[in-house]
């Protein structure tokens, strides 16, 4: 048997793992849940040999061991299918999956008849129909998935670690990946399974062990715990009876106001399905989620940073047809990124420049523009927003991580746009910074502009937004407004437990 | 080394003199350039004269227009190595459209200026829309141009500039200053105002400084970064013509050791490798540099190989000075 004991894990001043355990007995399915952040994937990195634990004992067969590395893992018996993949894009399938197991011929040469024999065997195995010399990066996401998983499998290891690798996967492939997974839990393999979807811990687990805030919570078998507990113990909150929801049928749209924006089937492959949302002006919507789930890719879409694929999308009573953010910021649409660093903040120039990046963006380019004209307008929504930023002609690099959101909220909001999405804005920014991005949304909203922010964290959202919509594997789940925003409806939609995706039925 | 007690103060007066260029990379220029010229007459004191003044200040001006481009380019981020291609071929179709008269410089401008927004916009396009590193890309395009240079000359250029224009270029009023300066007059003003007082100079920084928060700002990157790329390409072939204007006559790859001069007086003015950093008249105080770093070389009556053995080991030590700043994106 695995076992790992008081795991200790930071990342810079974050904790991902504060004394959590796991055991892994052979012949068994393990469910190892949690939400974002509970340190499930960091445990499963430890045991795969990508991170070092700072603190704790790893042992096998009551061995204490150390797992310095990948290939240290594989020597343990101990093989991984990672939710992003291991398989490198550039190479071909045949290549991936003997990826150090090449079978040796003559000479140390590889054997590349025997390889294409044993890759066939593999794909015939699992049910995967590709050309064996197809590159990786030319399949679909679910086919790399299931090639991620055959590549584990293809190691015969004594613990296999699956990390939400249902995620992208068709329901046939889900089906061939249970018996698969069944099949080697008749051999005496110990299986480790991530996933989000309930349905499938009760159909296919035998035992789950949840984390919390990198804490072991709760052991048990599935025979003896129900949904409700489950999240319970995954959130620390009970989610509602589904009998009171049905009750409240509360839609919370506002009435006697305009339609903004209104989606309608809305698909971004491969991440968005079906989305339907409509947000007034003056609203402010929330989006909520577990990581992952479409969020991001939906925001960008209506920004017109993502293919749309499928559904329509009607802004301001026009078809919505950005084909790149120069037509979305044309059209009145702003946005701020909560990836700072990549996304939004432009770090050796100056806090006034940042401020009139939107400004700058759109116009005639040959256009008078003087440092002074660029300064009063900074100066000018710096005094109207009351944001208290550093001198004006210091660079951004010099603020602080809620400052130089405020910064990038301030300049879209010096442009006045009529709808202004924000994805994530306040990830990584101080309680109090918070709370003045929020007042000055709110004033914003007040003075017709529509705002959707989409927020890894709920207890924001219930503060700021008038309706939020949950998204689950790229739908929505649920739209909670008014008496319907509790914890409890929140945290069941984000799991998927909701009328239409309670059976956590993939496409 | 860092250890060595003989060698410390030398690292220690070294990191002084780097944080110094790093923090007022114009004024560490203008320095550099006249303590270059200063040793210069100090060891050969026939470099100074008004006259000799008068020549290092032309070359001065013509290698600040030729690098006006490349410091727009390198602040969006990008690299031009097609200025010094252009430049000579520029130079080339003067001299064979002119046939040493006045009356046919409107043609040979017409035709400089649509070859310079031509490489410029398969310039920006190649490294734009195909991706390709700028430094690869511009190094290819500028051979090709250059072959192709010799492919429609058949190796031996024609003609000869006309007469008028060539005084506008090297007449010396009042003995000393040149006449080159005239076209700064209309020259510096326009590159400050693309750079400083332009929407299209804003938006330039913000693609250098981060090109994905300028696209979801709504700047079309893309466009702006060929946009560079072509004025670079019009101010290279305007700067090939004023060149030969000072020559007289042209001669295949006459201009091309411009696209190294160029980049590093760029980078030697404090424009960053990383984007989003520069200025214009630090671009000119490196021209400066440049110029009076050869005019040493030459001055010094050194041998060909030994000259330009010391000027590459001295743009080695230029480079590792300049370039001790972190890199904007991490």
């Amino acid at each position: 048997m695995f076992e790992t004991k008081e795991m200790g894990k930071r990342f810079d001043a974050v904790v991902a793992l504060n004394g959590a355990s796991l055991k892994a007995y052979p012949g068994e399915i393990r469910a190892l849940l949690g939400s974002n952040g509970s340190g499930k994937s960091t445990m499963i990195k430890i045991l795969a040999g990508v991170y070092g634990p700072d603190s704790g004992e790893i042992s096998v067969d009551g061995k204490v061991v150390s797992i310095g590395s990948g290939t240290a893992s594989r020597q343990h018996g101990i093989a991984t299918a990672f939710q992003e993949l291991s398989l490198i894009p550039t190479m071909s399938v045949l290549d991936n999956l003997m990826l150090g197991s090449e079978p040796k011929g003559k000479f140390g040469m590889v054997d590349r008849a025997e390889a294409r024999q044993k890759v066939q065997a593999l794909l015939d195995r699992f049910g995967i129909d590709c050309d064996m010399d197809a590159y990786i990066q030319t399949l679909m996401p679910s086919t790399q998935t299931m090639l991620e998983v055959a590549k584990a499998v293809s190691q015969k290891p004594r613990l296999l670690l699956l990390d939400e690798v249902t995620a992208p996967l068709y329901h046939d492939e889900i089906q061939v990946l249970f018996r698969i997974v069944r099949e080697l839990k008749a051999d005496g393999v110990s299986i480790i399974y991530v996933t989000h979807r309930m349905s499938e811990i009760f159909e296919l687990c035998d035992q789950v062990t949840i984390m919390r805030s990198g804490e072991t919570v709760k052991e048990a078998s599935t025979n003896e715990i129900d949904l409700d507990e489950i999240v319970f113990h995954m959130t620390g909150q009970y989610p509602e009876a589904h009998a009171e929801k049905e009750v409240a049928g509360d839609s919370g749209e506002p009435t006697g106001r305009e339609v903004l924006l209104d989606v309608r089937n809305l698909a971004i492959f491969p991440s968005v399905w079906d989305v339907n949302m409509k947000a007034y002006k003056g609203e402010i919507i929330g989006i909520a989620g577990l990581q992952g789930q479409g969020q991001p890719e939906f925001i960008r879409s209506l920004l017109g940073a993502a293919q749309i694929t499928g559904g329509s999308v009607q802004f301001d009573g026009k078809k919505l047809d950005f084909k790149s953010p120069v037509d979305a910021v044309n059209g009145g649409v702003g946005f701020v990124s909560g990836d700072r660093k990549r996304e939004a903040v432009f770090p050796v120039r100056s806090i006034s420049e940042n401020i009139s990046a939107g400004k700058i963006a759109s116009g005639q380019l040959g256009a008078y523009m003087t440092g002074k004209f660029i300064k009063e307008f900074s100066s000018g929504a710096v005094e109207k927003y009351n944001i208290k930023i550093g001198r004006l002609e210091n660079p951004a690099s010099s603020l602080s991580g809620g400052n130089q959101q405020k910064l990038v909220i301030a300049r879209w909001i010096a442009m006045n746009p009529t709808l202004l999405l924000l994805d994530d804005p306040t990830k990584g920014v101080d309680v109090h910074s918070r709370r003045e991005i929020h007042k000055i949304l709110q004033e914003c909203a007040a003075g017709g502009m529509t705002v959707i922010i989409s927020s890894s964290e709920y207890e924001e959202l219930f503060g700021i937004a008038d309706r939020i919509y949950v998204f689950f594997e790229g739908r929505v789940s649920d739209m909670l407004a008014g008496a319907r925003k509790t914890d409890e409806l929140l945290v069941a939609a984000m799991m998927g437990m909701t009328g239409q995706n309670k059976d956590g039925e993939a496409m | 080394m860092h250890n060595s007690a003989v060698l410390r103060p030398i690292t220690n007066l070294f990191g002084k003199v780097s944080g110094f260029a790093n923090r007022n990379p114009t004024r560490m220029a203008i320095i550099l350039g006249l303590g270059l010229y200063a040793f210069t007459v100090f060891q050969v004191p026939g470099a100074f004269s008004v006259q000799a003044i008068s020549t290092l200040f032309m070359m001065t001006l013509l290698l600040s227009f030729a690098s006006a481009g490349q410091t727009m380019v390198l602040i969006g981020g990008g690299m031009d190595f097609t200025v010094g291609a252009v430049m000579s071929v520029a130079a080339m179709i003067t001299t064979s459209i002119m046939r040493g008269e006045d009356g046919r410089f409107l043609q040979a401008f017409a035709v400089c200026m649509l070859l310079g927004a031509a490489v410029g916009f398969i310039n920006g396009v190649c490294t734009t829309k195909v991706g390709l590193p700028a430094l690869v890309v511009t190094l290819a395009i500028g051979n090709v141009v250059t072959r192709m240079s010799y492919l429609v000359t058949a190796g031996t250029p024609v003609g000869r500039v006309g007469p008028a224009f060539a005084s506008s270029v090297i007449y010396r009023h009042f003995g000393f200053i040149p006449s080159l300066a005239l076209y700064a007059l209309i020259l510096f003003p326009l590159v400050f105002y693309i750079l400083y007082r332009s929407r299209f100079g804003r938006q330039l920084y913000l693609v250098g400084n981060n090109p994905e928060a300028a696209r979801l700002c709504g700047i079309n990157v893309n466009k702006i970064k060929t946009i560079s790329y072509m004025i670079s390409g019009m101010l290279s072939a305007f700067t090939g013509m004023l060149g030969v204007g000072m020559l007289q006559a042209s001669r295949n790859q006459m201009f091309d050791a411009y696209a190294y001069q160029s980049l590093i007086a760029v980078v030697v003015g404090g424009t960053s490798f990383a984007g989003g950093v520069g200025t214009y008249g630090g671009t000119i105080a490196g021209s400066m540099v440049m110029v009076m770093l050869n005019n040493m070389l030459t001055a010094l009556n050194l041998s060909q190989r030994v000259r330009e053995i010391t000027l590459g080991l001295v743009l080695v030590l230029i480079l590792v000075m300049y370039n001790r700043r972190k890199g904007v994106r991490q």
